[in-house]
């Protein structure tokens, strides 16, 4: 077994959507619900959820496996500015390698993160994908 | 109180088939002079639990060298080496022990490269980055891609990587003895676009030990631990930008000024695990333009840096004081410093947590 059950449970807040901590003290936005504001360490902080939806500021293709499959390579991993004004780090999905673009408007999807195979639990989170224009 | 490194041995990084943990472990302190009499043992190790399904590795270390004395081990991820220096010398500068000895000791090539890859990569947060697919080389990739938006030229990195390759040629220990050019890079392996297999570090195994003393040794060949500091950084994801490596150019800054030293003239071994890195440091520093010019640097990663010596990670940064100690009092690679100074810079992740270690002739 990859995952423990209870460990990815306890994040599932985080995992399933997009938290922003807002800080009381500097007005810093970070990602993901946090008890303490990691720019000034102030504990008065607020949550707001994002719409997921941003522009993708840049990415990268990866190709540095860390297990044996070869299947989804390269990764598409991208830095994506949310419409709320912060960047989050996911990978990018629904999309060639050689189509996908910078500045393109992205939006936030639940996809598969990695499963326990062959008769596993699989675990699920946030990926984004190219939002169609046309 | 003062602390002093007085001595120590390296393992050749490599790929040690035939060596566990417990025999590198041997291997360096048997070449060890100085670490035959110690009162306290500190063992930095990143990947026992994962590599070799070994938890209380430092106990079973000492158990197999023989030593009956204290032991501790040590984890801070890639700067876990220097973080076990500075507890061993506030273990002796406290009075509480008169000669610690720190031996880093790693295994990273006992599985795949692609299971070794993976083992490196909870180096980050594995709940809100691995698992959604970030990796060390995606920070190194889009910290470069920032920095060749602002300017910077990609050949800039690779000089990096040339020089650090041709500095590991006369330096016995280093991993990757040879050089290359920049027509290397052109049909080197990508592992996140725009970095190549050549700008990152090599995984070996490795071990390496020193002795961390009192008193300095008697015939001069010492070095005193002037200053061990560390800085938390902001996770990469919660920056501007991923390139601002904001703790360890912030402590670089503080030590330069403070003992007024110039990276160019003094002993330095700079964390390099991806030439991204050193680049946006120096930069950050002040040290470089946009032509990225390294050749008035003089002692710079004398050992051919991670990079080329290789990056065993719990024991590299006992490698880096080694060392800088080596180029100070002695020399490495046919090269003798003369500055009264050395430093030695690590960090963990891209700037997660930064460590700097001054050492006094």
């Amino acid at each position: 077994m990859k995952l423990s059950v209870p460990q990815f449970w306890r994040v599932k807040e985080n995992q399933y959507k997009l938290i922003i901590t807002v800080c009381g003290e500097c007005g810093r936005k970070t990602m993901f619900k946090r008890p303490v504001c990691p720019h000034c360490g102030s504990s008065k902080v607020e949550y707001v959820e994002s719409t997921g939806v941003g522009v993708l500021e840049s990415f990268t293709k990866v190709y540095y496996k860390t297990n044996s499959s070869e299947d989804r390579l390269p990764e598409l991993v991208g830095v994506i500015r949310l419409s709320e004004g912060v960047r989050v780090i996911g990978e990018i999905v629904g999309v060639r390698e050689d189509e996908l673009r910078e500045d393109v408007k992205v939006e936030a999807v639940l996809r598969r993160y990695l499963s326990d195979d062959p008769y596993g639990v699989i675990y699920y989170g946030i990926k984004f994908k190219p939002v169609l224009t046309h | 109180m003062r602390a002093h490194i007085i001595g120590g041995s390296v393992v050749k990084v490599d790929r040690h088939f035939e060596l566990g943990y417990r025999d590198l472990a041997y291997k360096v302190t048997k070449d060890c002079l100085e670490c035959s009499d110690v009162d306290y043992v500190i063992v930095s190790s990143v990947l026992p639990e994962l590599s070799a399904h070994q938890l209380d590795l430092g106990t079973h270390i000492v158990q197999w060298i023989g030593k009956k004395v204290p032991v501790a081990r040590v984890e801070s991820g890639e700067s876990s080496g220097l973080a076990a220096v500075e507890l061993a010398a506030s273990l002796v500068a406290s009075g509480a022990y008169k000669r610690v000895m720190v031996v880093g000791v790693e295994k990273v090539t006992e599985y795949p490269t692609y299971t070794a890859n993976y083992f490196y990569s909870l180096t980050l947060d594995y709940e809100y980055e691995v698992l959604r697919g970030v990796s060390p080389p995606v920070y190194a990739a889009l910290a470069m891609k920032e920095l060749i938006k602002s300017g910077v030229r990609r050949d800039c990195f690779s000089n990096w990587a040339i020089r650090m390759h041709e500095n590991a040629v006369s330096v016995p220990h280093a991993m990757l003895k040879f050089k290359i050019t920049h027509e290397s890079f052109k049909d080197a392996q990508v592992l996140s676009d725009p970095l190549t297999l050549y700008d990152s570090f090599a995984f070996g195994d490795g071990a390496a030990a020193i002795v961390v003393s009192s008193t300095p040794d008697r015939n001069g060949s010492s070095v005193e631990i002037v200053l061990s500091k560390t800085e938390v950084g902001l996770p990469a994801y919660a920056r501007d930008n991923i390139s601002d490596l904001t703790a360890s150019t912030k402590l670089l800054k503080e030590v330069t000024n403070r003992f007024e030293l110039d990276l160019r003239k003094v002993a330095v071994e700079l964390h390099d695990s991806y030439t991204t890195y050193p680049i946006a440091i120096l930069r950050s520093l002040g040290y470089m333009d946009d032509r990225c010019d390294l050749d008035e640097f003089e002692f710079l990663n004398t050992s051919g840096g991670l990079k080329a010596r290789g990056h065993p990670i719990g024991a590299t940064g006992i490698y880096q004081a080694y060392e800088v100690f080596k180029v100070l009092t002695d020399s490495l690679g046919g090269k003798r410093a003369l500055s009264e100074y050395g430093l030695v810079h690590s960090m963990s992740g891209p700037d997660n947590l930064s460590r700097v270690l001054v050492l006094k002739r």
